[in-house]
């Protein structure tokens, strides 16, 4: 037992797993952190990235790795599509957070509803999938298949280039002081429409490109993204709002979860382990793992 | 505030629009037969319904080309009246109300789904109102009255669950790893398919139960790799089964035979996951060589929907719809003589003779199909396979 | 006083409701019963979420255990019985679960309470499972009118509920922890308290509800019933309707229901689409819900 759970095999899983969920939830996390908006449309973001891959390679030929760059390109305008159209005029009017909440989370309900039913309408709701980098790759005793590795190594590089950014950029400050206090961050200078267009772009491209890396191993169809949409959710809360850092850090905990977790007791508590695990960090630790208990709204 | 007034007056007049168009959409033939449904165009089971309404509109589309449907003497053209139940059984049952007491159809299709055929019962039942049902597998079904659903399947979890065993042992397989899914179709075979195994004396040497939504198997697929078993059986669902074929490649898991339950039979999967799919055995009673009827449906999907149908829903929605032709040509549209026509008559369809007992038809045996280069053959029962089984050597 | 002239209207409104099943077929007595049950739901989160700003992304757990009770005791008590025991046990779930979980604040909750819901879901599955169930099936369930019946008293119930949670010095204390819960407390509202009695509250009747609606599936499967597009659809319709206000829910309810059917007969194939954009344009320019906008066209006296 102890034998199969220091497997380099687990690692791998349990690494390629935690990597997905991070990529997906750090487009939440910029979204919902600093604006306080309830993207319920986040996981159809994702849709549409796998949609993307999809016919780049059926239509084109051309693989998914290489349209990456495009696909987070289009994901990034139809972010600032969606704030300068729909979202300024609502953030401006500085209403009660609550009510903010609700109804961005209406919005965004409805966003959901045309983009998934846009879809359907004109993909039809089959689902969908293509082959890519299937060979299985050996190290020692470790399988590793292709595109799974590909996928890693590609969410790892984006995730650590955009910690880079944010941390060293003068952007990424004033991320940070957006989400810890609007008005201040306001008043010091800092341009807010400007650094919520560009949470905006930044959150929904790299949801596209998460989209994009997971058409490699899974199918996709319309109405895929929900799923996507609360396991976003829990990591981003699980992490700790404001902390993309700590988001990385529980989609870990959570991908460790979903492999060494099952290793442990069994898979039919897999679900269990995840949300349990998750309801029993936040009720001990009411700001998540790395959160700040000074994010004033 | 003029231009939000102006904004809200335009969505909503476009609304109504869209709404009053629908309505006034001129007929498109004299007298047409109207035939209602719902279906799941939105919602979760949105990804598993067109296999069953595009064999739905192809039968519609060849009906209507041989000049409509026969009614006696008549031929009438078929029109379809169809809603959209979201993936919700309560929906559905509302929408069969409104096709029978409102919209007044002549004839009634099935919805996609177990539970949403189970959700629309009693409202037949309620209006007397005969309905050939397609989709929908679960012991449960029997309990249901019977007299105005028939079910055409023969892949019921009791009886798959003899047929597997009987099959494992025909091709010897000694032991086996069974993992379920815990939704109720892969949970129903599991309590049919344990005693079965125990009587055949296959040793099960792995035994595990996994939520719907689980997105990694490595841990599970490790401990089935360590108990080399001669077989593993998934009872999984289309989100499930190519996690398992996509990792127990990468563990390079070595049994000869490999069962998933629902997934390898329709179209997506092979063009997903490649040679990795072959030699996978699934559920599956219909192959287009049963018959010439059956080549012809199979070629004029393809055709159509440029797509191999799903060899499980779509031969099902199919000749669900062949029966309902053949009972209306003799009964015409009354329901009390089509009742009388359906339960007691002989059908000839793409699956070949079909006939009901109660709910369910006694007359199709419970198969299994296996993909032999992308292609699914029916390797089970001896009788009516179109090609050996083969074991599964490489990935 | 305005709610209570509110809450005569209402009630009055529901009791006329009453003679549906005599005035029209069975197809509206359905309609009927839709309408009831998001009345009922709607009211009863809102009692929660509206008043303390304690937005519950997670409240069809309370629903889902109610028609799990329900279906589970189908043969073992009668219905007299078993649909109180529905509701008894989604309070007593939603005062275990309380306690802990209220002491998560703001965004935090939201997706504790949706992470709650998918947990206990699971657990639901997880037992089935070990009892070798994945779905069940009930029969002989009355019939349609009587299933409306017990949903238009659970609308009336919610409600009454609803108003008087308003009204009392509990709704005081809520609207008073939803502006500053650290001022309400320096104050001496007992908070926790507050709190963990709105939550009950809330949960009661739509444990009752779920065990009606149980009745009217027959068929009980955990992840079709425990649907987060539950949880969502009450926010949603509270918002419509506009949340600070007793006929909120109602209103919303009535128009979300009234919008759903206008559309999914007439324009099978849009009708999503167009219900999606009608949200996002009522949220852009009635964020403060039909009841708000009425209010607001008024001049302020009372």
């Amino acid at each position: 037992m102890t034998e199969t759970l220091a497997s380099g095999q687990l690692l791998f899983a349990a690494l390629a797993t935690g990597a997905s969920y991070a990529l997906v939830a750090l487009g939440l996390n910029l979204v919902y952190a600093t604006m306080r908006l309830l993207n319920v449309a986040h996981g159809d973001i994702v849709m549409l990235g796998g949609y993307a891959a999809y016919w780049c390679v059926s239509l084109a030929g051309i693989p998914p790795l290489a349209s990456l760059a495009g696909i987070a390109l289009v994901g990034a305008l139809l972010g600032m599509g969606a704030y300068r159209g729909l979202f300024r005029r609502m953030l401006a009017r500085s209403r009660a957070a609550a009510r903010l909440e609700s109804n961005s989370l209406l919005l965004f309900f409805g966003l959901s509803i045309i983009v998934q039913n846009a879809a359907a309408l004109a993909f039809t709701a089959t689902p969908r999938g293509y082959q890519t980098l299937t060979e299985v790759l050996h190290f020692g005793d470790v399988a590793l298949t292709g595109n799974r590795l590909a996928a890693l190594l590609v969410a790892a590089a984006l995730l650590a280039a955009i910690v880079a950014f944010l941390k060293l950029h003068v952007f990424g400050l004033a991320m940070r002081g957006l989400i810890d206090h609007r008005e201040a961050a306001a008043v010091v200078g800092v341009d807010v429409d400007r650094v919520q267009l560009a949470c905006f772009a930044l959150g929904f491209g790299s949801a596209a490109v998460a989209g994009a890396l997971l058409s490699m191993t899974e199918q996709v169809s319309p109405f895929m993204g929900f799923p996507f949409t609360v396991a976003a959710f829990v990591v981003v809360i699980l992490g700790g709002l404001g902390s993309i850092g700590g988001g990385i850090a529980g989609a870990f905990v959570l991908g460790a979860l979903e492999t060494y977790g099952v290793a442990l007791t069994s898979a039919s508590y897999r679900s269990i382990l995840l949300y349990g695990m998750f309801v029993l960090v936040l009720v001990t630790r009411p700001h998540g793992l790395f959160g700040r208990r000074s994010i004033v709204r | 505030m003029t231009t939000r007034r102006k904004f809200v007056r335009g969505i909503a007049a476009s609304a109504l629009a869209i709404a009053s168009a629908q309505w006034t959409a001129a007929a498109p033939a004299a007298n047409p037969v109207r035939i209602g449904f719902s279906i799941a165009k939105t919602g979760i089971f949105a990804a598993a319904a067109p296999s069953q309404l595009n064999a739905y509109e192809l039968w519609r589309e060849q009906v209507n080309a041989r000049g409509g449907l026969e009614i006696g003497k008549d031929r009438r053209q078929v029109e379809f009246v169809m809603y959209d139940d979201q993936s919700n059984p309560s929906q559905a049952a509302k929408i069969y109300e409104k096709l029978v007491s409102q919209d007044k159809v002549d004839l009634l299709l099935a919805p996609w789904g177990t539970p949403t055929h189970i959700a629309v019962a009693p409202v037949l039942e309620r209006y007397r109102f005969p309905m050939v049902g397609n989709t929908a597998a679960s012991v449960k079904l029997r309990e249901l009255k019977p007299g105005n659903i028939w079910f055409t399947t023969a892949a019921i979890p009791d009886r798959i669950g003899k047929e597997l065993a009987a099959m494992l042992v025909a091709n010897d397989v000694k032991s086996v790893a069974l993992l379920t899914n815990v939704l109720p179709f892969g949970k129903e075979i599991k309590t049919f398919l344990e005693p079965a195994l125990k009587k055949a004396r296959i040793e099960i040497r792995v035994n595990e139960e996994y939520p719907p939504d689980i997105k990694d198997m490595t841990a599970l697929l490790s401990k089935v790799k360590q108990a080399k078993p001669d077989g593993v059986i998934a009872l999984s669902y289309p989100g499930d089964s190519p996690i398992y074929v996509r990792q127990a490649k990468e563990l390079g898991i070595g049994a000869k035979f490999q069962f998933v339950l629902i997934g390898p039979a329709i179209d997506f999967f092979p063009k997903l996951l490649g040679s990795a799919a072959d030699d996978i055995v699934t559920v599956g009673e219909w192959s287009p060589a049963r018959n010439a009827r059956a080549k012809a449906f199979h070629d004029a999907y393809v055709a159509r929907f440029k797509e191999r149908p799903d060899y499980l829903d779509s031969a099902l929605a199919y000749l669900s719809c062949e029966i309902l032709e053949q009972a209306v040509k003799s009964a015409g549209l009354d329901r009390n003589k089509l009742r009388e026509a359906i339960s007691k008559g002989s059908f000839e369809t793409i699956n070949g003779p079909v006939r009901f007992k109660g709910v369910e038809n006694v007359v199709t045996q419970t198969g299994f199909l296996q993909l032999q280069a992308g292609v699914p053959q029916l390797v089970w029962p001896a009788a009516l396979a179109t090609a050996k089984f083969r074991p599964k050597t490489s990935w | 006083m305005r709610s209570h002239r509110d809450l005569c209207v209402l009630l009055a409104v529901m009791a006329l409701a009453a003679l549906l099943p005599a005035a029209a077929g069975e197809y509206w007595v359905g309609i009927g019963i839709s309408l009831a049950m998001w009345i009922a739901l709607t009211q009863s989160w809102s009692v929660l979420s509206a008043l303390s700003g304690y937005v519950s992304l997670g409240h069809v757990v309370f629903y889902g255990l109610g028609a799990y009770v329900v279906v589970a005791s189908w043969n073992a008590l009668p219905l007299a019985a078993a649909l109180p025991l529905a509701a008894l046990a989604a309070a007593a779930f939603a005062f275990l679960a309380g306690w802990p979980v209220l002491r998560v604040r703001g965004p935090y909750f939201v997706i504790l309470s949706l992470g709650v819901a998918e947990l206990v879901k699971f657990v639901v599955i997880a037992v089935e499972a070990g009892q070798g169930n994945a779905s069940r099936l009930i029969l002989d369930t009355p019939d349609l009118n009587t299933i409306y019946y017990l949903m238009l008293g659970l609308a009336a119930l919610a409600t009454l509920i609803a108003w008087g949670a308003r009204i009392t010095r509990l709704g005081h204390g809520l609207r008073a922890i939803r502006e500053d819960e650290e001022a309400a407390e320096t104050l001496g509202v007992p908070v926790a308290r507050y709190k963990l009695t709105a939550f009950v509250v809330s949960a009661a009747v739509p444990g009752a509800v779920g065990g009606v609606m149980a009745l009217r599936a027959t068929y009980f499967e955990p992840l079709q019933v425990f649907d987060p597009m539950v949880s969502f659809s009450m926010i949603a319709m509270s918002i419509i309707g506009g949340s600070d206000d007793l006929r909120g829910p109602v209103v919303g309810a009535a128009a979300l229901t009234l919008l759903s059917e206008l559309l999914w007969a007439n324009a099978p194939e849009l009708y999503m689409m167009v219900l999606g954009v009608l949200l996002v344009a009522f949220v852009l320019f009635v964020p403060e819900g039909i009841c708000g906008r009425l209010l607001a066209a008024r001049p302020a006296t009372r």
